[in-house]
């Protein structure tokens, strides 16, 4: 187990000594950025006065929606297949949840709030079905296909707001608000009570946490504790064994994607019920579908690595609008942290290092950790064998 | 014998792969201009001894002469130089390439700009084509061509870079009879016309007693007979390859075969590659008994294995179990009728490596009652419980039912596909190469869970490229060759005829059911 | 419906196709990136990010420098240099191919954005001014004639170029000696190793050639067609060129024709005052389109037999 934290922790490392690196050398202050990226995500360190606890709340508001997208990436690795349009799958969530919130928005909390979430769950999985749909059949490979849903869903959620069905009024980005049966309470209540120095309504962090933990959980056990989970990891490891088992491969894709394209929605749904309450042009912009590729590799696809991973994508998101405003330093070096980290573990540079070191083990590289499904080519079919062996 | 008269000297080759000694101290030459075949069953080591003589592997110890000057060989390249030439199996071709593309590889003819130049590669491959009798059509697309004419232009690859020495490994292996005679021309014109010499790798006796003047036998990694081809006989050929070693016999009670259980009626199949790979085979398996088939691989026996366990689709013939058609039955439904594989290929299709034994015990299992509620929910509690009591009765050596599968070493393994299989309690019993890469202890045990298996009256389909396997275990022995049933015959019969017939020699015995 | 009687008036227009062709080479030249890179058998999704890094460098360079086609060159270098991340972390490394593409998009998304911000500080970022982008040519005398002289012989120099190295590619990939050589390694690597070809040698070069193909598309797109920078302003046009790899199977003229399809998509969207929908539905025209096509490859599209895998020279 040792053994295996290290990839991902020196990976992490890695990339922020390569981003310091990043910023000696266009004159920003590594210092400077990184204490800002400390106070944002865990309220460390603020040098200008800035509330910690509101801090690490903020973070918690990034972390919900990561693990659950974080899930979406996840599962459908372990069939050998790439999930990048989670991001997309998470918008048709969050506008299902709008629409259906907007809709029907006199009804209760106990029947609207399972109304929305479902709806955006239904409206994820059918924008991931769509793509498993065309992989298995056609075997269009899912990375161009989801990636094209993802502007898709782009361009609808600002056609819905912005002279479109939910749009709130004239001339405006939002959407009508969704009924109040549909929110999701925060965890603090709203009010002036002081909390952590700070009036509690400030703290946005819902119990949308719980719904988070409860799809870590299923996503766990659905991959351990479920026969179709068993033939998903068979499939993703060795589709002649899957085949041998009598498995139906295309079957176990298009699932895959279903239940996967579930939690992005539901992770959009979320967002929407428990921070924004509507629909605005923000999420044209948000990166948590990206952001949750990361978590989902740095997370090695297990339920406990997508957690902690989120946690520190959560911190970075969080951190990164402190760095901007205290260091000046663009929060996009988030990002670029974010692609060191995807590049170390690819790469797994963190093996190479250690194979160069005197003190490291001689372990043969490996690219991917073994735990994660080999994924090669970019059409669908079986490719030749190369590594033959010299009998 | 004079060194100079000698093409090649290979002396006290040795070679050790991780378990296997592949070359135990080999000591193989061939006289220049001769036809010289290298024979023995797979695993013999042969191809492991041309791969060292072109270069792709370095020997652990021992030299190697060319034309009487000793060489080292960093790679095919040098090989190349030296005016070595090797055909493998497995072609080096492109298919989506034409014929000239490929064989001008690396040494392309070009005009001006870099543009390649169809016209002079065409006639340059002309040339070549003439002087040795090789008519290809140069612009024709590779993956177009039968295999025969892809055989040819490996040859022409390597004849037009210059080799005076021609390795051809296992070539009339994917060829057609006439193929084989058109290919036999060409060799001995080489030889004739073009002074070439030529080592021929097989394991077809006939063949090589048409086309050989000299023969060197191996078997398990050493060399085991020198002989001159004129002089010599299948069944001399046949015992070298087969051996005299001490037969590994279980003892067993007579059979006593019951109700026929699985009826195969004209069953034939085609090979990954389209190509027809069994031909019709038609045989009965009985409750208690073990018909073992016996053949070298690649005789049809792969097809026939995967068919009847749902993994691949027939091209006509039926399979019945008792009284049910159960001929286009997929994986699942023939394990829950009742029938278990225990495939040939262990690490790619029994096993998913990255699995635990646990994970892998129920491999085919995971919807069943048994092992998961409603098909949905794994029995985790039985399963550990079921993996417990296999690797206990099979005496699978392991710290623990969660050590990932490909920790294990071959025979246990192999241990846990069978016992899996076995395990499942089944009407039918198909067994791919059981022992095949497993440790003497391993092999003893499966053999006698087999015999178990078929004292408590299962079915049993035993196919093995182990000659001594198949008689120390079988009831009844069918031999497969070129994709049907050649002959059945009872265990007792002598090993030389059983390698005759199982390399296309000999007459079927009259009466054989 | 009077909308697509609005499309079919447009169809009409010489206009239109002109901004066809313009938006199909801005696709065009990813793309060919994307054939050469695959063609030797590195899977590259890259070319998003790769394009991007070459927009900002040129605005950068062309406003430091006010030249446009030292601007240019700079962009064509900045592209290469992405491009050899991805060839090294996937061909050295051998890290999977796709991860590796998505991190060197996510890469350059937020170093441009974050060099924008060390550059210019809160300032925006400026405009090129109007004779400091990549010039517009006319061919005079061809561009007379009807319909055709204006759709594609009054264009930016760069749709030029463009055509240009779409039939040089096509003659180097298909006629020439070294054009063998890639697709051999892109087919089968240990054929083309025996034969002593250099499989590592062809396939950088190749990954690099896609970074400076995407490097001189992100130039077009920031200092020909527009005049700045602005976060993300490529918008997909990497992902949707390697759809049009995949609907060309890999060739350069078939790719073309994908890129004018995908390119008459973005010319109706950028049109769309004249037509009277929603703007943004006619934005997701271009994506679904794409989608359209990938579903509808007849006969699956095979990409080169070793594309993806990672290959060891030698034996053992």
């Amino acid at each position: 187990m040792g053994a295996g934290l290290a990839m991902p922790l020196g990976s992490v490392l890695l990339a922020f000594v390569l981003g310091a690196i990043i910023c000696l050398v266009t004159g920003a202050d590594p210092i400077a950025a990184y204490t800002g990226l400390l106070c944002g995500g865990v309220g460390l360190g603020c040098t200008q006065g800035e509330n910690s606890a509101l801090q690490i709340s903020n973070t918690i508001v990034f972390f919900i929606p990561l693990v659950t997208a974080g899930v979406a990436v996840a599962l459908p690795f372990r069939a050998g297949l790439f999930n990048i349009g989670a991001e997309g799958q998470l918008i048709a969530g969050a506008v299902a949840c709008t629409a259906i919130g907007v809709q029907f928005q006199d009804l209760p909390t106990p029947v609207l709030l399972p109304m929305v979430l479902i709806g955006g769950m239904a409206a994820g999985a059918i924008w991931a079905g769509i793509a498993g749909v065309l992989k298995a059949t056609v075997g269009a490979h899912e990375v161009v296909t989801t990636i094209m849903l993802n502007y898709v869903a782009q361009w609808l959620l600002r056609y819905m707001i912005i002279g479109g069905p939910l749009q709130l009024g004239e001339g405006t980005s939002t959407s009508k608000p969704i009924g109040a049966g549909a929110h999701i309470a925060t965890v603090f209540p709203a009010g002036n009570a002081i909390i952590f120095g700070l009036p509690s309504s400030v703290y946005r962090v819902h119990w949308g946490l719980a719904v988070s933990l409860l799809a870590a959980a299923a996503f766990a056990f659905l991959l351990w504790r479920t026969s179709f989970g068993y033939e998903i990891r068979a499939v993703g490891q060795s589709q002649k064994a899957a085949r041998y088992a009598g498995v139906s491969v295309r079957r176990t894709i298009i699932f895959t994607m279903l239940i996967a394209g579930g939690f992005a929605g539901l992770a959009g749904a979320v967002q929407v019920a428990g921070v924004d309450h509507n629909l605005t042009d923000k999420y044209f912009y948000d990166t948590t579908g990206f952001d949750a590729i990361a978590v989902a590799l740095l997370g090695l696809g297990s339920a406990v690595g997508i957690i902690f991973a989120s946690l520190l994508f959560g911190a970075l998101h969080s951190g990164g609008a402190i760095m901007q405003s205290d260091a000046g330093i663009s929060s996009n070096l988030v990002l670029v942290l974010q692609a060191l980290i995807l590049f170390s573990i690819a790469a797994n540079f963190v093996g190479e290092i250690r194979r160069i070191l005197p003190f490291g083990r001689a372990k043969p590289t490996e690219a991917i950790p073994p735990e994660m499904p080999p994924a090669a080519g970019l059409m669908s079919g079986p490719p030749a064998s190369v590594e033959d062996e010299v009998k | 014998m004079s060194s100079e008269q000698l093409a090649v000297e290979m002396r006290g080759i040795v070679k050790q792969f991780p378990g296997v000694l592949a070359n135990n101290h080999v000591d193989f030459s061939v006289r220049a201009g001769e036809i010289h075949a290298l024979v023995g069953e797979n695993g013999a080591g042969k191809s492991t001894l041309m791969n060292i003589l072109y270069g792709l592997i370095h020997p652990d110890e021992g030299e190697i002469l060319i034309n009487g000057k000793p060489v080292h060989m960093a790679g095919p390249r040098d090989a190349i130089a030296l005016g070595i030439g090797m055909v493998h199996q497995h072609f080096m071709l492109i298919p989506v390439f034409s014929v000239g593309e490929n064989i001008m590889l690396g040494r392309e003819p070009v005009a001006a700009y870099d543009f390649y130049d169809r016209a002079r590669a065409r006639r340059s491959i002309q040339e070549l084509t003439k002087r040795y009798g090789l008519a290809l059509d140069s612009d024709a697309r590779m993956g177009d061509l039968p295999v025969g004419l892809q055989q040819r232009a490996e040859i022409v690859k390597v004849l037009y870079r210059g080799a005076n020495i021609l390795i051809l490994d296992e070539p009339t292996g994917v060829l057609t009879p006439q193929e084989t005679k058109e290919l036999f021309v060409v060799l001995r014109d080489l030889v004739k016309s073009g002074g070439k010499t030529i080592i021929f790798i097989s394991h077809k006796l006939k063949e090589v007693l048409d086309i050989s003047d000299r023969i060197t036998v191996m078997r398990r990694g050493k060399v085991v007979g020198h002989l001159t081809t004129k002089d010599s006989n299948e069944e001399e050929i046949a015992t070298l390859m087969v051996g005299r070693e001490v037969l590994l016999r279980v003892d067993k009670k007579p059979a006593q075969p019951r109700a026929v259980v699985m009826k195969v009626d004209n069953l034939s199949a085609n090979s990954d590659r389209g190509v027809p790979a069994l031909k019709g085979v038609s045989f009965e398996l009985r409750q208690g008994e073990i018909l073992g088939i016996a053949g070298v691989e690649g005789n049809g026996q792969s097809e026939l294995m995967e068919v009847l366990a749902g993994t691949r689709k027939p091209t006509g013939g039926a399979v019945l179990l008792g009284d049910r058609n159960i001929t286009t039955y997929d994986a699942r439904t023939e394990r829950d009728a009742g029938v278990a594989f225990i495939p040939e290929d262990r690490r790619g299709t029994g096993l998913v490596l990255s699995f635990s034994i646990a994970e892998n015990s129920i491999l085919g299992r995971e919807r069943s009652a048994t092992f998961s509620w409603r098909s949905f929910v794994l029995r985790l509690v039985a399963i550990r419980d079921w993996a417990r009591r296999l690797v206990k009765e099979f005496d699978v050596r392991t710290p623990s039912i969660d050590v990932a599968a490909r920790n294990l070493s071959g025979g246990n393994q192999q241990k846990v596909i069978v016992a899996r299989e076995i395990g499942s309690r089944p009407k039918v019993l198909l067994a791919a190469q059981p022992t095949r890469g497993v440790d003497i202890g391993a092999i003893e045990f499966i053999h006698r869970r087999i015999v178990a298996e078929r004292d408590a009256g299962t079915a049993v389909l035993l196919v093995s490229a182990e000659l001594d396997e198949v008689r120390s275990l079988s009831d009844r022995i069918a031999v497969m060759y070129e994709g049907q049933i050649v002959s059945i015959e009872s265990p007792d019969t002598p090993e030389e005829r059983l390698g005759l017939l199982m390399t296309g020699g000999g007459k079927a015995r009259e009466g054989a059911a | 419906m009077s909308a697509l009687g609005d499309v079919g008036q447009l169809l009409l227009t010489a206009n239109l196709w002109q901004a066809v062709l313009a938006a199909a080479v801005l696709l065009l030249l990813p793309a060919l990136g994307g054939v050469i890179s695959e063609r030797s058998g590195v899977v590259n999704i890259a070319m998003e990010g790769m394009m991007l890094t070459g927009a900002f460098f040129a605005v950068v360079a062309d406003l430091a420098w006010h030249n446009a086609w030292l601007a240019t060159g700079v962009a064509m270098i900045a592209g290469a240099l992405m491009a050899s991340i991805h060839a090294i972390v996937s061909i050295r490394f051998r890290a999977d191919q796709i991860v590796s593409g998505i991190a060197i998009n996510i890469f350059a998304a937020g170093l441009t954005v974050f060099l924008v911000n060390r550059i210019y500080g809160l300032q925006d970022i400026g405009h090129v001014g109007p004779t400091e982008g990549l010039p517009y040519i006319t061919i005079h005398g061809l561009d007379q004639i009807p319909f055709i002289g204006q759709v594609v012989f009054d264009q930016n120099v760069v749709v030029y170029i463009a055509l240009i190295l779409l039939v040089a590619i096509h003659l180097l990939l298909f006629r020439t000696r070294l054009g063998l050589r890639i697709r051999a390694v892109g087919e089968h690597p240990m054929a083309a190793d025996t034969a002593g070809i250099n499989v590592y040698l062809i396939r950088y070069s190749c990954v690099i050639a896609s970074g400076l193909l995407s490097g001189l598309a992100g130039a077009f797109l920031a200092i020909g067609i527009s005049n700045t920078f602005v976060p993300n302003m490529t918008d997909g046009r990497g992902y949707i060129a390697l759809a049009a790899m995949i609907f060309g199977k890999w060739t350069p003229f078939g790719a073309f024709i994908a890129c004018l399809i995908f390119g008459l998509g973005q010319a109706i969207y950028d049109n769309n005052s004249a037509i009277h929908i929603s703007p943004y539905l006619l934005s997701m025209l271009p994506y679904i389109l794409t989608l359209v096509v990938l579903a509808g490859l007849v006969g699956r599209s095979t990409p080169p037999a070793a594309d993806g895998l990672p290959y060891t020279a030698g034996s053992e």
